[in-house]
């Protein structure tokens, strides 16, 4: 790894990386995990366990035009086309392992907090049945009221707790306290510098191109708690910050618009959606991701570890998760909001309605819903969505013109 | 011994009369379903050009999504078994059915002996049925029946949507207007039928021989795309559309046995 | 009109107006009643405040309010709940229990409008064999009484509640009895009437249904088993409705010969272990559920029991009954089809939807299924 290299290059490096051991260390005979996307990755990576995120080689699948013919697999073995795509494809590649992306290995066990939602529960417990593989939960309870409770702490205490033993028993080694430490800071700091970067794209013109988002993404997903990912972070933030300092904005024609995405990205049009908000001079500069990963805790304290980890945005109740976008829409300056109605997501559709309303009347900013999928690609229509955000752009135009008056 | 079959779908009423449960004395389709004149009609036409009367019909089986109004069948059978029959009947080497009608799409797999062993259906979704084909062959101001001859003319089958019929049509829209040529857009819209019905067939379990029926089957261009993505041949039964009338006139034919012994 | 047929009749007329059944019972008793979600609701708490504990099963109706507020993937059952909701169909309620272990339950509770009926929500613990899972869910049962009581204004006592266990212990004994005793009198109970009596139970005081179907019981074993001609099936879902689904069942001389539904014997799998604190006690029934999709198990000990009482029960075949749009019953469906096809269990699927009024596509599915297995036979 080069001192010069930039942010961009070492996203690359290191996820490429993250790929290559696990799959060299399998055939080592080192352990793999499959764990969800906001699970505790401390404990496994104090272990010197090889962790994988079936959700981002779904979305890598997807990006790469992939998960059609893994989905029809899924379909075939009788998974409707209801339930999550990133499952049905998972499911697909646990028994054909093999795809347009990475081959990843099969896990030894499995590790899941369903702090984002429930169908990872029955997923993975597909996946640990057809294995016959263990199966370490976070069970992190829906915090249904604005506070999270401390009955609901002191039971994810004692699922920590619990992981650690099973995971001495699975890898028949002691966990290594010293080591925990090491990783948590690591961890920390990770989470610093994800937020820290991504707060600079807050910056008026932003000098980061909100789609780009979505790619970072990936590496705060899988790397938390190795020095590879904070100095990847800190690497952007540095670059976002001597762009701001330099006037560079990210769209050099200026941003007409700023949004927020509320969602998923959809994979398998990436390209497409980026253009097409491009064309009506709009940069995405707010999503819920930045505080997704934003995980900050009391090192060595479990409490507010557990706390960090049940505080994820899905997690919280309605009225906290208007606050959050609310808090979105104001830090990162966005005049209009686009709700990504995901076939796939459940979780994140079903409030949409009352979050809307709230949102708008507390922002006053305008907002569009269009129909999508994280990673069915039948599931999208281009002409539905440039039909939308064009409506957006008008809302947005006319607005800007009423204020100038 | 005259027996009849009448298969009263949503979109054709079809009717087979059969001599001694072995060959097709006459046959009719009227391409007008349940709830119109479409069965009357078939059942009198069938009539005249055998010249007889339904008095003649020692037994008469009813089957398809009206079954149960038709007045003249003394029992009615579903159109799994009876397209079932009426393929073994010609082919009785067929494991594995794809009907493919106006509203739905059937997986069916049988056994050597003809009994169906396993079935699955769409029945709740315009996608990869006729349905989805009319609407296609609106859009692209081409006839139905001419779609399969422009297949074969295609350079590569372009993406169709298989889940949603109103986004499928929207993407055909939109490509017509990139000036994709109508042959690939055709293609594509016959590979996105397809996808759906190979869904159904692999939850069924695929073994040859695989044989197809159904208003669909006459579409050379879809029949192509799903040997296509099944990777084996796909045999199309004769007189596709009455094969259901045909096995409900069988059926008639064993009852009519029964009731003799 | 003989014994059973007035039982029947009963659970008919209890289960076909709820809303009559709550104001029948606040004019016997002048005390309200509180709607009970699914599933698994913790309903001895409701019980032991002498209230009528009602079960929120949404029903057939037109989808006009709700399309506004939820997209049309949501299950069927949270759909109709949601339009009732909206219509003001339950405001005769003092409050509602929503159990919230699947995403739509989650997302139902916080949408849950409190105007007029306050909502309390809580969340059943997916990490059932730790201790730790059943000291929390200990907590959220006692949180709901707590909420309960403030709502209504008095105090529901741990001995109270001690009582309505034991109520509702005796509740589940007799209707595993009646499952086991209905199975040989296909002839006398049919589908329809087998639903009735199962769903009936939501409608009255436990004490009250169990008197009933005790009764049915007795007179049901004074009657001569005969000899079923018609198939026999083990059915496996969240419900089995509408009734326009079932009578399809008993046209084609269908039985249920045992049933594996959320709305039905599931709930009545797993008695409440005894304890003396209460909370502690509904805890542990949870902690040893099994064999249901909103259940975790990686064992998916589910797969293996359908397939047990197919044998037990000599069950013909097995049917899926999938609640549209339901995440955790999707989930388990293709283990389930690979597990009857390596045993060569005849299995078939038909898909739940409330609002459905014709139905002439699960007519179609279930006369082929029932052709298929008579050739077999």
């Amino acid at each position: 790894m080069q001192e010069k290299q930039s942010s961009r290059e070492m996203l690359n490096y290191y996820l490429n990386k993250s790929y290559s051991d696990a799959i060299e260390g399998k055939k080592r005979g080192e352990l793999v995990c499959w764990a969800s996307s906001i699970a505790p990755c401390e404990f496994c990576e104090t272990m010197g366990i090889h962790v994988l995120y079936p959700e981002n080689h779904a979305a890598g699948i997807a990006a790469r035009h992939g998960a059609e013919k893994m989905i029809q697999y899924a379909e075939g073995k009788g998974y409707s086309l209801d339930i999550c795509s990133y499952a049905r494809i998972n499911l697909a590649y646990m028994d054909l392992q093999s795809c347009v992306a990475e081959n990843i290995p099969l896990p030894d066990f499995v590790l899941v907090c369903n702090n984002i939602c429930e169908v990872l529960i029955k997923w993975y417990e597909n996946i640990a049945h057809e294995l016959n593989i263990p199966f370490i939960l976070i069970d992190t309870p829906y915090n249904y009221e604005d506070e999270v409770s401390e009955r609901s702490i002191d039971y994810i205490v004692a699922q920590f707790e619990h992981a650690i033993e099973m995971m001495e028993e699975i890898t028949g080694k002691k966990f290594d306290y010293e080591r925990y430490d090491e990783v948590m800071k690591m961890a920390l700091d990770s989470s610093y510098w994800w937020l820290k970067s991504m707060e600079l794209a807050a910056a008026k013109p932003s000098p980061l191109k909100g789609f780009d988002i979505f790619n970072y993404m990936a590496l705060i997903v899988c790397m938390r708690g190795k020095s590879g990912c904070r100095d990847t972070f800190k690497k952007l933030a540095e670059e976002l910050q001597e762009r701001i300092d330099n006037g560079i904005a990210a769209f050099k024609e200026g941003e007409k618009f700023r949004i927020m995405w509320d969602g998923i990205a959809c994979w398998p049009y990436l390209s497409h959606n980026f253009k097409t908000l491009k064309a009506f001079g709009m940069n995405m500069t707010g999503s819920t991701y930045p505080t997704a990963w934003a995980l900050n805790y009391k090192k060595g304290d479990l409490r507010t570890m557990a706390k960090a980890y049940t505080s994820i945005a899905n997690n919280l109740s309605l009225n906290a998760q208007i606050d959050l976008r609310v808090g979105t829409v104001d830090t990162y300056h966005c005049e209009g909001v686009t709700y990504h109605m995901n076939r796939s997501c459940k979780t994140m559709d079903f409030l949409q309605h009352e979050m809307q309303q709230k949102v708008a009347e507390r922002t006053g900013a305008p907002f569009i819903s269009f129909d999508g999928d994280q990673s069915d690609p039948r599931n999208f229509s281009k002409a539905q969505f440039e039909t939308r955000i064009q409506g957006l752009a008008e809302m947005m135009e006319q607005k800007q013109a009423q204020e100038e008056k | 011994m005259y027996t009849m079959g009448i298969d009263v779908g949503s979109a054709s009423s079809k009717v087979v009369i059969l001599t001694d449960g072995k060959d097709i004395k006459a046959s009719q389709v009227i391409q007008a379903g349940t709830g119109s004149s479409g069965p009357a009609r078939a059942l009198d036409e069938v009539l005249k050009k055998s010249d007889l009367v339904l008095g003649d019909m020692d037994f008469v089986v009813a089957t398809g999504y009206g079954r149960f109004t038709c007045d003249s069948a003394r029992k009615q059978v579903s159109e799994i078994s009876c397209h079932a029959k009426g393929i073994f009947y010609f082919i009785p080497t067929a494991r594995t059915i794809i009907d493919i009608g106006g509203q739905d799409a059937k997986a069916i797999r049988i056994d050597e002996k003809g009994i169906v062993k396993q079935f699955f259906m769409n029945d709740k979704c315009a996608a990869g049925t006729g349905r989805f084909l009319e609407v296609m062959s609106k859009v692209l101001e081409v006839p139905l029946q001419e779609m399969g001859s422009y297949h074969d003319r295609a350079a590569e089958a372009s993406s169709v949507s298989s889940t949603c019929t109103v986004f499928a049509e929207s993407e055909v829209i939109s490509q017509l207007s990139l000036g994709i040529p109508k042959e690939n857009i055709i293609a594509g819209v016959h590979k996105s039928t397809a996808n759906k019905a190979c869904g159904l067939v692999s939850r069924a379990g695929v073994t040859e021989d695989i044989v197809m029926s159904g208003g669909v089957a006459q579409n050379p261009g879809v029949v192509k795309a799903i040997s296509d993505e099944l990777g084996k041949p796909v045999v199309v039964a004769p007189y596709p559309q009455t094969i259901g009338a045909l096995g409900a006139a069988l059926y008639a034919y064993e009852e009519l046995i029964k009731t003799k012994e | 009109m003989n014994t059973i047929e007035n039982i029947i009749l009963q659970c008919k007329e209890a289960t076909a107006n709820p809303k009559k059944a709550i104001d029948d019972f606040y004019k016997e008793t002048g005390k309200k009643s509180v709607g009970c979600f699914p599933l698994y609701c913790p309903e001895e708490i409701v019980h032991a405040a002498g209230m009528l504990p009602v079960g929120i099963w949404g029903g057939q109706v037109d989808l006009n309010m709700v399309r506004s507020i939820l997209p049309a993937f949501a299950c069927s059952i949270m759909q109709s709940v949601m339009e009732f909701q909206l219509q003001s169909v339950y405001d005769s309620l003092v409050a509602v229990i929503i159990p919230s272990p699947c995403d739509t339950l989650k997302a139902i509770g916080q949408k849950w409008s409190r105007e007029n009926v306050p909502c309390i929500q809580f969340v059943p613990p997916h990490n059932r064999q730790l201790k730790a899972a059943r000291v929390f869910l200990k907590e959220e049962y006692k949180a709901i009484r707590d909420k309960l009581e403030a709502i209504i204004g008095e105090a529901i006592s741990d001995e109270a509640i001690q009582e309505s266990i034991k109520v509702y212990n005796e509740h589940r004994q007799v209707m595993r009895k009646f499952a086991n005793v209905a199975a040989k009198y296909p002839d006398i109970i049919d589908p329809v009437s087998r639903h009735e009596v199962m769903k009936s139970a939501f409608f009255m005081r436990k004490e009250k249904h169990t008197a009933l179907v005790k009764a049915l019981i007795s007179e049901l074993n004074t009657k001569e088993v005969k000899p079923w001609g018609g198939l026999k099936t083990v059915v496996s879902g969240i419900m089995l409705e509408p009734t326009s689904v079932i009578e399809v069942f008993k046209e084609f001389n269908i039985a249920i010969t045992a049933d594996d539904l959320a709305q039905e014997s599931r709930q009545y799998r797993v008695d409440i272990p005894e304890g003396d604190d209460v909370f502690d006690a509904m805890a542990g029934m949870w902690q040893e559920m099994y064999g249901c999709s909103l259940a975790f198990e990686t064992d998916k000990s589910r797969v293996k029991m359908l397939r047990e009482m197919k044998e037990k029960y000599e069950a013909d075949a097995v049917i899926i009954c999938m609640m549209k749009f339901c995440d955790p019953e999707e989930f388990d469906y293709p283990i389930i089809k690979k597990e009857m096809e390596y045993h060569d269990i005849p299995l078939l699927q038909i898909e739940i939807d409330q609002q459905v009024q014709y139905v002439e596509q699960i007519r179609t599915r279930i006369q082929s299924f029932t052709e298929i297995l008579q050739e077999s036979k």
